[in-house]
């Protein structure tokens, strides 16, 4: 689903139609798989999720501007950029079933993605755990004088680990090519971003000499605007830079969340407040689209995910021997013992 | 097998552990591109205890980095540069100082390739400075090899002597996995053995038996080593000495054929008791050789306490606390 590009470059100097109404594509491709997931683990056919509605905008917005050699060290509710940069559905799906066709064998909780061929690291559980690990993958790629940069998200919660900080001030001392964005929903699980910290996050770099930018990721265009100068920053300075996308997490934390318990939702989905709608109202302003082809649109995704989901349940579950092979690079002597004594 | 070939001409020189693990640095560094050392004052401290000294010189602060004070950026750091196609070696300055980096080590090294289905893996080895007999106090002597051994995904080794440690780090970096890399730093300067210039190796997962003999067995490893041999010599004991040189994955068969030799048992190591490394030893005996037994496995080891400043050399296994067992078992 990448950006087909043509026409002319009429929005902020760089984009064009196709190229805005491809992300809205997208982003409702990754708000309707979202909401099928959660149904599908209501029926107990997938076993858990984190939604990422509320995030679509800044990601597809990172997606419009990130290029084929940079490498993205993402979290688990980056769901709408894995689309955007081109992870097949069925791909998604199988992860998130755990079936024998997925690239880890099942091993993984759903949202714990591995697509190393579409420009991602693995994702981990370990909130922030990555960020020190992308500094790292940004000093091999310019000690191997590669082309492009690194990604790396995490979202408000992160902000609090030790991990950041190391990240961030090893990023600085270092001088690498490497953004480090934070998804700020509003929530780590239930605490509010108010009392994960009193200072506002895009100042969390000056003190390591990271410059900060923050903007508003419900609006399309001050997310495109903020990410300009974000890449732009990092592609020209080779420098570290801290992104702070303010948005809001629309659905529960994951599916065995139950926001109620400590929270009124200031955006309900399908609002005139929603991001996705916003995105819509203003496509349509802008006369790029109309209600006909955004139903056509919604039709379409709902109809290509229910037909792909139906398609990769029939999938086997992995073999369980599968759990043994990948601890080494080779088997050691005690896994090959326990397989024999087990199978 | 070593690989070392006793070429005419392979000049030997006595060299102590620092010298050997320096050497090897320089080796690696001289012949693989994508290899590079970082730490705290590594560089142009050439590290606490010597162990780079000059390579900063020679290879340059890309290459040899003085990092910034934090071991979970240094190993996290480590990581990423390891998936992404480089062979770094980080040094944590003393083994005591590695739980900062425990999570980056256990939960992000150790599970890379399982979680990504072999997609990723992280060739990065960590050496670590451990054990006592430095006057080091709690936070300058532990031996904290259980908390690695029980990770799978893991290589753990530790050499006891300066031409091990030469040809186990150089063996250590063609590995595709995570190392974790136990230098016993009593012995860094108090032994020397023949070491060859060049290249050679030391098989990860085979143990080395020291002495040879029929009435017990004695299993040991790293800063131990030394002390065991001397209660072995001194003694005229009848003793197979086995130094395990890898303690993940253990060299089990080499263990078992001399059990069932001896049929006696004493496993000495300087870490704390409970569920160390003896602790395993012990279980995979019982499991496999247990009808050869004539007495108890027995246990020598630092005490279950943190590692006392004054009195180290009680806590430490001393020559007549190992003699006291051996003599146990024999006479059992
Ligand atoms: C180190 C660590 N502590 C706790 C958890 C459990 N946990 C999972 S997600 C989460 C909240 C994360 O919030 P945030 O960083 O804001 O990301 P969001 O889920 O809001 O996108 C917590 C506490 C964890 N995964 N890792
Ligand atoms: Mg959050």
């Amino acid at each position: 689903m990448g950006s087909n590009g043509g026409g002319t470059l009429k929005f902020l100097n760089r984009f064009d139609e196709n190229e805005l109404l491809n992300a809205y594509r997208v982003a409702v491709y990754s708000r309707t798989l979202d909401d099928r997931i959660i149904n599908a683990q209501r029926q107990g056919i997938i076993g858990f999720h984190t939604p990422s509605a509320g995030h679509e905008i800044p990601q597809v917005a990172m997606g419009m501007l990130l290029e084929k050699d940079d490498i993205v060290i993402n979290y688990y509710r980056d769901l709408t950029l894995l689309l955007f940069r081109g992870v097949p559905v069925e791909n998604l799906l199988d992860h998130f079933l755990a079936n024998s066709e997925d690239f880890s064998h099942g091993r993984n909780m759903p949202d714990h993605y591995n697509f190393r061929e579409y420009g991602f690291y693995s994702v981990q559980s370990p909130v922030a755990m990555h960020l020190p690990f992308a500094v790292g993958a940004a000093y091999a790629k310019v000690m191997k004088k590669e082309n492009g940069i690194v990604l790396s998200n995490t979202g408000d919660g992160g902000t609090s680990t030790g991990d950041f900080h190391a990240a961030l001030n090893f990023a600085s001392v270092w001088k690498m090519p490497i953004m480090f964005v934070i998804e700020n929903n509003g929530y780590a699980i239930s605490l509010p971003t108010s009392e994960q910290t009193k200072a506002p996050i895009e100042k969390k770099g000056e003190a390591y000499g990271i410059p900060g930018i923050s903007f508003d990721g419900n609006d399309i265009f001050s997310a495109l605007e903020g990410f300009i100068k974000a890449f732009e920053y990092v592609r020209t300075q080779r420098s570290p830079i801290l992104v702070e996308a303010r948005i809001y997490r629309m659905g529960p934390h994951s599916t065995s969340d139950d926001p109620k318990k400590y929270r009124k939702d200031e955006i309900v989905p399908g609002s005139s407040d929603d991001p996705l709608v916003k995105f819509k109202e203003k496509l349509k302003s802008l006369g790029i689209l109309n209600e006909e082809f955004d139903n056509e649109i919604k039709k379409w995704a709902t109809e290509d995910i229910e037909r792909k989901l139906e398609e990769r349940m029939k999938i086997p579950p992995p073999s369980k021997e599968t759990i043994i092979y990948d601890v080494y690079e080779n088997p050691t002597w005690i896994q090959e013992e326990e397989r024999r004594e087990w199978l | 097998m070593d690989t070392r070939r006793r070429k005419e001409g392979m000049a030997m020189r006595q060299l102590n552990m620092v010298q050997a693990l320096n050497e090897a640095l320089d080796i690696i560094l001289n012949t693989d591109p994508y290899s590079l050392l970082l730490g705290e004052d590594i560089g142009r401290d050439g590290g606490v205890f010597r162990v780079t000294d000059g390579l900063l010189q020679k290879y340059g602060k890309e290459r040899v980095i003085d990092t910034p004070l934090n071991e979970l950026g240094i190993v996290g750091t480590a990581i990423g540069m390891a998936a992404y196609g480089l062979r770094p070696i980080a040094e944590i300055q003393f083994q005591d100082f590695i739980f900062p980096a425990f999570d980056q080590i256990v939960n992000q090294a150790a599970k890379i390739r399982y979680r990504s289905g072999g997609k990723f893996n992280a060739p990065v080895i960590i050496r670590a400075p451990y054990g006592g007999g430095i006057k080091g106090g709690l936070y300058h002597s532990q031996s904290g090899e259980s908390y690695f051994v029980h990770t799978p995904g893991l290589y753990v080794l530790t050499p006891s002597n300066p031409y091990d440690a030469k040809g186990l780090l150089l063996a250590a970096h063609k590995l595709n996995d995570p190392v974790i890399f136990l230098e016993p730093k009593r012995l860094y300067r108090s032994i020397k053995s023949d070491v060859p210039e060049g290249e050679y190796t030391i098989p990860v997962g085979k143990a080395k038996k020291l002495r040879e003999g029929d009435k017990i067995t004695i299993i040991t490893y790293g800063s131990m080593v030394p002390t065991v041999l001397n209660v072995v010599d001194k003694n005229n004991l009848d003793a197979d000495v086995m130094d395990l040189i890898t303690l993940l994955p253990m060299d089990l068969d080499s263990i078992i054929s001399s059990v069932k030799k001896t049929g006696r048992v004493v496993i000495v190591h300087e870490a704390p008791r409970t569920l160390g490394v003896g602790a395993e030893i012990s279980a995979l005996i019982s499991e496999r050789a247990i009808e050869y037994l004539y007495a108890p496995i027995f246990r020598v080891t630092g005490f279950d306490t943190p590692f006392p400043y004054a009195n180290e050399e009680h806590y430490l296994p001393d020559e007549d606390r190992i003699l006291k067992y051996v003599r146990k078992s024999l006479e059992y």
